[in-house]
């Protein structure tokens, strides 16, 4: 029976010749173009410079706290003490950079009209990474999906590039879309919160706003991209019409469907109403969350990021 | 109904296969096209909506494939050549011949407004109608001349249009031909029958040509169109100038009631469109009246009677073509008559010359005639040779000729042989009955010589001495008159009956040359003289006819005489197209006076099994109901089969328009 299950299983993902063109040369350039543009943007601004939330022993106090035995008398506040008899420990803001976390969702549903959106969601996710690395951030990258959990530790330079190049072209793909799963276990890798790009499509009903909330919960500074491929989004581009057969792309029963002009139209407006939910939900929690449609250039989609999504500060 | 392709055993398992595979494919067609979506749920959020709509759908596509069966029905039943049971009877050709004589324009039963001939037209197009796919039909007229209305077919509705304008003629119905050639037009074809459509007034030559048709080998059928038999007709019309006064012209007119009820009729008589007489005649059936009506002024020529009702009414009396009559007298012109003497004859030449009113006479002299140097003796209408001593010519014109005493010499062109001389001859006895001796005496003339004539069996002799004719005459192209003596030679010029006789002879001359066709009926050919009607046929070949309908024809005239077939009553209007009075005209009357064109009665004899005519209003109600639908004529399959076209051409609009997709 094994090759009927071979006939019957989905055949496992790995990367192909145009994934190795999907780095090249050209796309080196216009990076750099990149980085030109966005030290432009961030000028006057210190490497390094971001700042945790940690309370730990900087130079700029941060606040006080009851004395409690074991602790450094160094931090113990002479001045309180002499006034008031109370004992009180001074803290300081520690200074540490902040990790950029890229997560990438290589899941069926981002492979899907020959893998269009994820080779998208991993260009974006490169010049992210290039950006931060040109910073001196921290980079580190994680390719997942309800299958596989693929994770770059951080790396530091601009060198590294050709390291997230090669992660990302070997990185396994395929399997459900899971928003939750993905996250989580990101957040429980990740020892130090920072900022966390998830790019994904989101296809997942219930787990979409529940990962980025978590990674919010988990003090991480969550970004979503939503890569959309426009034809999805409004199938009457296809003249999809007649009887068909629905198979997801992730799995699943087949559902017998008729399609008319008026159920296609209904489709793009439930996906409207579905992308419009998810900004709500984002936009409640403070969470950006940027659309990114594949017809346009990466490098303008991430400009637009550091524009208005507060990726770099 | 019947199949004439394939039989229901064949039929059945080809639409069991056709069924399966439609059905197969219907199944395979319902396999969809799987469409790989990156987001189902979404798909199925959508899709939920529209759940309550698949029975609908369902019912929908279980449509489809009905039809589709149905398509498939539709072309084996087209296989099968359905077909009525009438139609795969033997095929039939049948001869429909109506009756349109003059007695078919008569009055339906019951019917106001309506002919005989309606009935007629409804009950061939009944037959017509009621033909087969596989029959045929021609249709003929019989009138006093025969045609096709519409040739060989086995379309109804061409057929039908040949029928429907047919008019009624005026003349009698030529059955013996009209059947002869229905009989030929079918006689080798599959099933042969004829059918007439007659009203049964018919003469004894048509009746007579229907019994023989009845009993022929080919059947025949007869469909009687009759009618109230009613009818009072104009059945003689004639003019004429008086003999002895001839300007003077009197009429005569026949009338006779056909019908079998007394009847009251005002006979009026036009002359030039002038009313010159009225007569109210009461005739009982059967019963015929002539009315004379004299002393009218020569100047007229164009005469008309009609019967009118004395109450002022239009409606005709039976047919309304006997109510009228025409006549023509035609114009008097004077004879041209050639005396040939020696000029001592002055009795003869005052004779002539008081008949100055209808004679133009012209002297020659005996020297000139026998020389042929004078052209008037070429154009006499008559020639008088009285030469006396002198002696005759070679030949004699081609005229009527008037020779005395033509055998003194022995050499001599009469064409009355000499029988023998007689001295002092005495005339014993005349023919007082002959037109050239009316009121003549010839007792007790004295004659110093003569000769008696050598007769040959068709000369009219006239006088007699001692029982040898010595007077004859002798008929021919030209009438010959020759007397056995000299009036020199004795007293007879000086006696009263000298000019009387000449004034017979130029009378009877004159009688046989012109004047006397007042009319002529329709229908057959008919020989007339240009000189009849008062036209000169000298260098005439061809006539150009005018009738009182339709345009003008020119026939050709041989030697004065033309031969014309007139089919409508009315004046018609006869012209020299050539020869020295060319453009000359004159009028010719051409009545339907014909007794049994007027009789409205069926005379067919009871043998003939003739067919009952349903009544008129079912007729109407069988032609409206059919309707000139010329595709139910066709194949049933062909109907079929565009009812498949239709039933595909549906589908495939309703496959594209996404109803039963």
């Amino acid at each position: 029976m094994g090759w009927a299950n071979r006939l019957l299983t989905r055949r496992e993902a790995k990367p192909s010749a145009s994934d190795e063109a999907l780095f090249d040369e050209a796309f080196l350039a216009r990076l750099e173009l990149l980085q030109v543009v966005a030290r432009r943007l961030f000028r006057g601004r210190q490497r390094a410079e971001r700042k945790t939330r940690k309370v730990g022993s900087g130079l700029e106090f941060a606040d006080h706290r009851e004395y409690s035995p074991g602790d450094d008398i160094r931090y113990l506040d002479w001045t309180v003490w002499m006034r008031l008899h109370h004992a009180l420990i001074r803290l300081f803001e520690e200074d540490e950079d902040l990790p950029i976390r890229i997560v990438i969702d290589v899941s069926d549903s981002m492979r899907t009209e020959g893998g269009a959106k994820l080779r998208y969601a991993m260009q974006v996710g490169a010049a992210l990474a290039y950006v931060g690395l040109a910073n001196l951030d921290r980079v580190g990258i994680t390719c997942a999906s309800g299958r596989h959990h693929t994770t770059l530790p951080a790396v530091r330079g601009k060198g590294r590039i050709f390291r997230v190049f090669e992660f990302l072209r070997s990185a396994d793909r395929g399997g459900p879309t899971d928003i939750r799963a993905m996250c989580s276990r990101v957040a429980a890798q990740s020892r130090q919160p920072g900022l966390t790009v998830v790019l994904s499509d989101f296809y997942d009903l219930e787990g979409a706003f529940e990962g980025l909330n978590m990674l919010r919960f988990r003090k991480h500074e969550p970004v979503a991209v939503q890569v959309l491929d426009p034809v999805e989004a409004d199938p009457t581009r296809l003249g999809l019409r007649g009887d068909v057969q629905l198979v997801d792309v992730e799995g699943g029963d087949a559902r017998d469907v008729t399609l008319s002009a008026r159920a296609v139209a209904a489709y793009t407006q439930a996906h409207q109403r579905f992308c419009a939910q998810l900004e709500s939900s984002c936009r409640s929690r403070g969470i950006f969350l940027a659309q990114a449609l594949i017809d346009v250039p990466f490098d303008d989609m991430v400009l637009r990021l550091f524009r208005q999504g507060g990726i770099l500060r | 109904m019947s199949f004439a392709g394939w039989t229901l055993a064949q039929l059945w398992p080809l639409f069991a296969a056709g069924a399966g595979a439609i059905t197969l494919l219907y199944l395979l067609r319902m396999r969809r096209r799987r469409v790989v979506v990156p987001f189902a749920a979404l798909w199925e959020r959508v899709t939920r909506e529209s759940e309550s709509r698949r029975l609908w759908r369902k019912l929908r596509r279980l449509l489809s494939w009905l039809l589709q069966l149905l398509v498939l029905a539709l072309v084996c039943l087209s296989l099968g050549d359905p077909r009525p049971e009438v139609w795969l009877r033997d095929p039939v050709s049948l001869a429909v011949v109506i009756d349109t004589s003059a007695s078919m324009a008569g009055p339906a039963p019951d019917e106001p407004g309506v002919t005989r001939l309606d009935l007629g037209r409804r009950r061939a197009e009944q037959a017509l109608r009621s033909l087969g796919p596989a029959d045929r039909a021609v249709v003929i007229e019989a009138s006093e001349q025969v045609g096709v209305l519409a040739p060989l077919s086995g379309d109804p509705s061409s057929l039908v249009a040949g029928l429907s304008g047919v008019t009624p003629r005026f003349g009698e119905a030529d059955l013996p031909r009209a059947l002869a050639l229905a009989s030929h037009a079918v006689s080798e074809r599959p099933g042969p029958r004829v059918l007439v459509v007659t009203d049964g007034a018919l003469d004894p030559a048509a009746t007579a040509a229907l019994v023989d048709c009845t009993q022929g080998s080919i059947p025949c059928e007869v469909a009687r169109v009759g009618g109230p038999s009613d009818n009072v007709a104009i059945t003689a019309f004639a003019a004429r100038r008086y003999p002895y006064a001839r300007d003077k012209i009197e009429v005569l007119t026949e009338v006779r009631n056909l019908g079998d009820t007394p009847a009251k009729v005002v006979l009026e008589i036009e002359a030039d469109d002038a009313p010159v007489g009225t007569r109210t005649l009461r005739l009982e059936p059967g019963q015929s009246t002539r009315e004379v009506l004299g002393q009218l002024d020569a100047a007229r020529s164009r005469f008309e009677a009609r019967l009118a009702r004395e109450d002022g009414g239009t409606q005709p009396f039976g047919l309304p073509h006997d109510d009228v009559a025409y006549a023509v007298v035609p114009p008097l012109t004077p004879l041209d008559v050639v005396l040939v003497t020696d000029g001592t004859n002055l009795f003869l030449e005052a004779a002539l010359l008081t008949l100055d009113d209808h004679v133009r006479l012209t002297g020659i002299s005996p020297q000139d005639a026998r020389q042929g140097r004078r052209p008037e003796l070429a154009e006499a209408d008559v020639v008088f040779y009285d030469v006396g001593a002198d002696t005759l010519p070679d030949t004699l014109p081609r005229a009527h000729v008037v020779i005395f005493d033509p055998w003194r010499h022995e050499a001599s062109p009469c064409p009355v042989d000499k029988k023998a001389d007689v001295r002092r001859p005495f005339l014993t006895e005349q023919d007082k009955g002959h037109p050239v001796l009316d009121h003549v005496v010839l007792k007790d003339v004295n004659i110093a010589r003569g000769t008696t004539f050598d007769i040959v069996p068709g000369d009219e002799i006239l006088v007699r001495s001692l029982g040898d004719p010595i007077a004859v005459m002798r008929e021919g192209e030209h009438a010959t008159v020759v007397f056995g003596f000299d009036p020199r030679q004795s007293d007879l010029p000086m006696r009263p009956a000298f000019p009387m006789m000449v004034d017979n002879l130029i009378r009877t001359f004159e009688q046989r040359e012109a004047g006397f066709v007042a009319s002529v009926p329709v229908g057959a050919h008919r020989e007339l003289t240009l000189a009849d009607l008062g036209l000169s046929p000298e260098g005439v070949t061809r006539v150009r006819v005018q009738g009182p309908q339709g345009p003008a024809g020119t026939l050709p005239v041989e030697r004065g005489r033309f031969r014309l077939r007139a089919l409508t009553p009315g004046f018609y209007a006869i012209a020299a197209v050539d020869g020295p009075l060319a453009g000359s005209s004159v009028e010719l009357a051409v009545n339907q006076a014909n007794l049994h064109a007027s009789d409205l009665h069926d005379r067919i004899d009871d043998q003939i099994q003739a067919l009952d005519l349903p009544p008129a209003t079912e007729a109407a109600a069988t032609t409206d109901a059919t309707g000139p639908t010329s595709l139910v004529q066709g194949p049933l399959w062909t109907l079929v089969m565009l009812v498949v076209a239709g039933l595909i051409a549906l589908e495939w609009v309703s496959y594209h328009r996404r109803v039963t997709v």
